[in-house]
């Protein structure tokens, strides 16, 4: 699960990045490097944090 | 009362009374006045050029004048002083010019440099905010790893983190040339040049690097990246195991950091996002909102993933618990600090005082004042209306918050701009502390993720809202024409280059982060015992509490 989340979390950045190649225009680069900050977020709140989440201290005896 | 309504009415009366002479008073006409004859335009002087024959003549005290001393400073500093490069030739026009343009880098070199002395300063009022927010148990330890990330940190950036970060920078023009940082690693993408990694500059002595302005800027740029070093230390306090700090903060300054640095301030591919694919003015971050601040924040929140909470911050259902700070008055006092020393950074990162827009260091620093007082007021007001209290911790969380979210746009906004930036940050991140706690079930002590991490996107973002288009350093930013323009002011491109931004922080710096918290984790182990923890870290991790005569006198 960890490891998934780290390439979903890059997999956002990579979008945005080909953002730069996919259109010249201001509103389709706007959207998808939106589209990839939250795929990131995604991948750090959704799927990072509850993987961690599931070994917390207080969930243990 | 009475008499109070008197008055008023008395001087209310005497105003209607004049106001049709006041509105009388419009200005006249211009009287017509006899045609004058075409006006007389004195022409200006051509000034005499100055020969070297006439610097001979330059009067300059005797020695016998000035071994009389020299109480009211009249005769010191005068002609004599000036270096002659051909003493049989005495004082030339070109030793003039020489020494004109010395004295230009000589005061950028010294507000550099003291001003990257206030920023070193802040490392102290890092300690205190950290030390003071935990509990007396872990004070040697949080105390140890703020001193210790500094002598690390630094010399991790002095092996390599330096040249990666500067070491393709080129010339630095405020600081006289640096030259010898002219080699940038680039990759060829979507037709353009990629700046990823600078190549010159390792331990201070690689190709030619042993030079005065590279010093200045080495000196600068780290006590920037110390300042992001030592972020993660609290998110992290009270279970972070000494060793695994030191090696994590070792890579924190060796490559995270001056990777992300170097996109955006070495001659990356982020500060060209203008000159290549016409986004604005490229990525802006003029001190560090993205570079330093959310750098810092989101790797102290990939550390304190790894590590979990603290035993006790959450109960069985997860609900967080409240674990009190042990001397507010050191929090607090931590938080003046950090403010003072903003000086240093916000005003610092003209890198210099003449030239280049050098005298926008006062907008600077007045930008600096303001986000951090509407960013005080800002939280202290929302923890007023929604907790009943002005809460003292969360109060100076709003104080950093502003500073944070100003120090990447603090050199392209007005002052009103500032002022919302700071407002929006305080409310922010108190929002923010309580999504991390609640939501996220993170503990982290001191709000860091928060206050550097969240704050410092929000600069990001605010910039490429706010900018107004007015800001000049010498004609051009990052290679293209033109003053630094956002949304607000007609540019949409520049948001999107700042979001860009964004997206590389969260997803690129987050992950390299999290890769390396874990291999470090698998290596020694980020977390310290739990019996280490519950009896606090001093002891079993520094061999020495922090206060022993109040611990002598407790109770327990």
């Amino acid at each position: 699960m960890i490891l998934i989340g780290i390439l979903v979390t890059l997999a956002g950045f990579v979008l945005s990045v080909l953002s730069l190649a996919a259109t010249s225009s201001v509103a389709g680069r706007l959207t998808m490097v939106l589209a990839g900050m939250a795929i990131s977020l995604f991948g750090i709140l959704g799927l990072l944090n509850k993987a961690f989440l599931k070994n917390a201290v207080w969930k243990k005896g | 009362m009475k008499v109070a309504t008197k008055s008023f009415l008395v001087v209310l009366l005497a105003l209607v009374c004049t106001a049709p002479f006041s509105f009388a008073q419009t200005p006249a006409p211009p009287a017509a006045t006899a045609p004058s004859a075409t006006p007389s335009v004195i022409p200006a002087p051509v000034p005499k050029p100055i020969l070297d024959s006439d610097l001979a003549n330059v009067p300059v005290p005797s020695a016998e004048v000035r071994a009389k001393g020299d109480p009211d400073g009249s005769l010191t500093g005068n002609a004599s002083d000036v270096t002659v490069s051909d003493p049989q030739k005495g004082l030339r026009i070109g030793d003039l010019v020489n020494q004109v343009g010395q004295n230009k880098i000589a005061i950028n070199f010294v507000w550099t440099l003291i001003t990257g002395y206030l920023v070193m300063f802040m490392q102290l009022g890092f300690a205190l905010l950290e030390t003071g927010l935990a509990r007396a148990k872990n004070a040697n330890h949080t105390m140890m790893m703020n001193v210790a990330v500094y002598g690390v940190g630094m010399f991790a950036y002095w092996l390599i983190g330096f040249a990666i970060q500067m070491g393709g920078v080129g010339a630095v023009a405020n600081l006289g040339g640096t030259a010898p940082l002219s080699a940038e690693f680039t990759a060829t993408l979507f037709g353009k040049p990629f700046g990823l990694f600078g190549q010159h500059g390792m331990f201070l002595m690689h190709k030619g690097t042993y030079d005065v302005g590279v010093m200045v800027l080495f000196l600068f740029q780290m006590v920037f990246m110390d300042t992001g070093a030592t972020i993660p230390t609290g998110a992290a306090v009270e279970r972070w195991k000494f060793s695994a700090f030191l090696i994590t903060s070792f890579l924190f300054a060796a490559f995270t950091y001056p990777l992300f640095a170097n996109w955006a301030w070495g001659g990356g591919w982020l500060a060209n996002l203008g000159a290549n694919f016409g986004l604005g003015k490229g990525y802006c971050d003029f001190a560090g909102s993205g570079v330093v601040h959310a750098v810092g924040g989101l790797s102290a929140l990939a550390i304190a993933m790894i590590l979990g909470p603290r035993i006790g911050k959450f109960s069985r259902e997860g609900r967080p618990q409240v674990i009190l700070a042990h001397d507010i008055v050191m929090v607090l006092t931590g938080c003046l600090i950090l403010a003072f020393g903003w000086f240093g950074f916000n005003p610092g990162s003209t890198l210099g005082a003449s030239g280049n827009g050098g005298l926008r260091i006062s907008s600077i620093a007045v930008n600096t004042m303001l986000a951090s007082a509407t960013g005080l007021i800002g939280a202290m007001l929302y923890m007023w209306i929604v907790y009943k209290k002005p809460d003292a911790s969360m109060t100076g969380n709003g104080f950093l918050a502003g500073l944070v979210a100003i120090t990447a746009p603090s050199g392209f906004v007005n002052p009103v701009g500032a002022a919302i930036i700071g407002l929006i940050a305080g409310v922010l991140v108190c929002l923010s502390v309580g999504f991390v706690e609640r939501v996220m079930q993170i503990d982290d002590p001191v709000g860091a993720v928060s206050v550097h991490g969240t704050c410092g996107l929000w600069g990001v973002i605010s910039l490429g809202l706010f900018a107004d288009g007015k800001s000049n350093y010498g004609g051009s930013w990052n290679g293209v024409n033109g003053s630094v323009t956002g949304l607000f002011y007609g540019d949409a491109g520049q948001l999107v280059a700042q979001l860009i931004g964004v997206a590389t922080l969260l997803g690129f710096v987050f992950s390299l982060s999290l890769i390396f918290g874990i291999v470090v984790d698998l290596l020694v182990g980020q977390r310290t015992s739990a019996k280490s923890e519950l009896e606090g870290l001093d002891l079993p991790e520094m061999g020495a509490i922090a206060y022993p005569e109040f611990e002598l006198k407790s109770p327990s």
